[in-house]
């Protein structure tokens, strides 16, 4: 018969961040649990839908678009507006439905009891949901961006081979070559490619937060999706109304309306920020000071909706 | 001499909820425990009793930290339970669980270890140890979703006692499992007191309760109507049972004759005692298993 005897000895609660606020290796083991579980929910059959539209996207041949001088740049445009229009889509809608049902599924199912009644900090469970779901889209992500890059690489490279050729047959000066086969590059796979799929990830990222939050307080995981598809459309027109209204009124706009106005701002995202997105799709080039404040912003939209989430949750009732 | 820190201590614990929408009552509150006060000493074996919707889970629950009280507190081992650190000495299995469908036995075994803080070697052979001892080694590998009732029990109290907890909170922990599972949950049950953990469990099958507990209380209407050790609130105080074995008839005479010249005795019953369903259905099933294996080994010859 094994032990079975009291617990003398204290074990360990883990490496403690904020001054023991939470344990980082706690929010590790649920936020690893959480991305098995949706592995093991075969989630990542979107990406065979991904693939395909990859595919059909590559060796879809647009004739109508050979009208200006800079054919070959525009046809890997589409297949990057087509790929990461479609990155866009999936990482955002699976960090907003898996989010809205995990929490949900762990109380019709009772597990969250047998969670809560350890020795975990809600804030714990609530992290490393978030943290696991992240985890999940940083992945697809990875992959998806992985098999953009390959076909990508593969067009450009074939690409200006034929356009090399062209040039060379049409006796196009060496200079205008090279700048034609530069010009085609700069549509390829490049860092600043990558910063456009960071900010997809940083979208996905907040409306996950959004999502937790949401799922807190609401009582269906019906409503917690459907508002946080609102919201996520809302934050691509925030910036806007924001602007209209404030130039309308002119003078007439007082301190306090302007605050609450930034407090919307504040609380509803502003996506307008993250279209870093199309100008990567364009082959423009991002700064790292805009990633820099990208990334800055991401983490506080996101932080300040897990925070408001802690608080809705911390004093919920089971 | 200090006085021990009780296991468990609830003083007047009164929760109150809304009423649910929809119904006439709407917005008025409801109250589920009404001023419950009970202590629990480290080694004892305390169960709630009461019928459906008495205050049973909600007391239960007000223990874990799960709902905050209305007014009142409880503690464990001397610390809030709405504390997180209280839970540290806890073990809870709640009536009807169910785990992570997608992990195995094993698998669930050990999220719950980390989640306690348990890691590498000492975590791997306290998971071997709690699958021995609620007999799912060979379920060790296979998903929760192929377990049955029984076997969801059984890997519930396994991870409810991983990380060694001094209190062990049962809710309903025989519901809906078969009298021969029930009876191995029984018996773990007392061999954990002799190991001294302390046991708060709630059911509302009385016998197993009387089989298992040394202290009693009866909730009804979310208040404690009767508690204190079983064999006080069992005993029939002005009645005295003697059991005899192959007694003759002429001796019950006798005594019958002894009893009715006594002025202030009275007879009331001379029978022969009753086994109860459960011990007559244990017995045939042991000797079904016995006779089985005799039969297996004599074909096997």
């Amino acid at each position: 018969m094994p032990s079975n005897g009291p617990n003398e000895s204290n074990y360990s609660s883990g490496l403690g961040g904020l001054s023991g606020l939470f344990s980082l290796r706690r929010i590790g083991v649920i936020a690893a649990h959480t991305f098995t579980q949706l592995m093991r929910m075969k989630v990542f059959y979107f990406l065979v839908v991904f693939a395909v539209l990859m595919l059909f996207a590559s060796f879809f041949d647009m004739p109508w678009s050979r009208t200006a001088e800079d054919t070959a740049e525009q046809e890997l445009i589409i297949l990057k507006s087509t790929a990461m229009g479609a990155m866009t889509m999936f990482s955002t809608l699976f960090a907003i439905a898996a989010t809205a049902l995990l929490i949900p599924k762990d109380l019709e199912d009772r597990t969250l009891y047998t969670i809560l009644s350890k020795p975990v900090p809600r804030l714990d469970y609530l992290l490393g949901k978030l943290t696991g779901v992240l985890m999940l889209v940083a992945a697809s992500l990875l992959l998806m961006d992985g098999l953009l890059s390959f076909i990508l690489e593969v067009r450009t490279h074939g690409l200006i081979t034929q356009e090399i050729a062209q040039g060379e047959a049409q006796q196009w000066p060496q200079s205008y070559i090279d700048f034609r086969v530069s010009a085609i590059a700069q549509q390829g796979v490049t860092w600043h490619l990558q910063a456009g799929i960071a900010a997809i990830f940083f979208k996905a990222m907040i409306m996950a937060a959004m999502a937790l939050l949401i799922s807190t307080f609401s009582s269906s995981t019906l409503f917690t999706i459907v508002i946080a598809v609102v919201i996520y459309f809302m934050g691509h027109f925030t910036s806007d109304a924001r602007s209209y209204w404030l130039d309308n009124q002119q003078q007439s706009v007082s301190f306090a309306a302007k605050t609450m106005s930034q407090l919307g701002a504040l609380i509803l995202p502003d996506f307008q920020l993250y279209n870093i997105i199309d100008a990567t799709i364009e082959g423009k080039k991002v700064s790292l000071a805009i990633i820099g404040r990208l990334t800055i912003l991401t983490f506080l939209y996101s932080g300040i909706y897990s925070v408001l989430a802690w608080f809705t949750f911390r004093k919920k009732e089971f | 001499m200090t006085e021990p820190i009780p296991a468990v201590q609830i003083k007047h614990l009164t929760k109150e909820f809304k009423a649910p929408s929809g119904k006439a009552n709407q917005g008025t509150q409801i109250r589920a425990v009404d001023d419950v006060s009970l202590s629990i000493m480290p080694g004892e074996v305390y169960g709630l009793i009461g019928p459906n919707g008495s205050g049973k889970s909600t007391t239960m629950k007000a223990l874990l930290g799960l709902i905050a009280p209305t007014s009142g507190s409880c503690y464990v081992f001397g610390k809030n339970s709405l504390k997180t650190d209280s839970r540290q000495d806890i073990g809870f299995l709640p009536e009807n669980p169910y785990f992570y469908k997608h992990l195995s036995g094993e698998e669930t075994l050990r999220f719950y270890a980390k989640l306690c803080g348990m890691r590498g070697k000492q975590m791997h052979s306290r998971v071997d140890e709690m699958l021995e001892l609620v007999s799912l080694n060979d379920a060790r590998k296979r998903r929760i979703a192929g377990y049955s009732k029984g076997m969801l029990q059984r890997i519930g109290l396994a991870q409810a006692l991983i990380h060694q907890p001094r209190l062990l909170i049962l809710d309903e922990p025989t519901a809906g499992v078969d009298p021969l599972g029930s009876r191995d949950i029984r018996d773990l049950i007392i061999q954990l007191k002799e190991r001294g953990v302390t046991v708060f469990l709630c059911s509302h099958l009385l016998e197993q309760v009387q089989e298992v507990c040394d202290h009693v209380g009866i909730i009804f209407n979310g208040k404690i109507v009767r508690e204190g050790k079983l064999e006080d609130l069992i005993a029939i105080e002005d009645q005295t049972e003697i059991v005899l074995k192959n007694a003759h008839a002429d001796e019950l005479d006798q005594m019958r004759q002894l009893i009715d010249s006594s002025s202030e005795s009275e007879l009331i019953r001379i029978g022969k005692p009753k086994t109860t369903l459960e011990r007559l259905f244990l017995n045939e099933a042991k000797k079904s298993a016995a006779k089985q294996q005799t039969t297996g080994e004599t074909h096997a010859k």
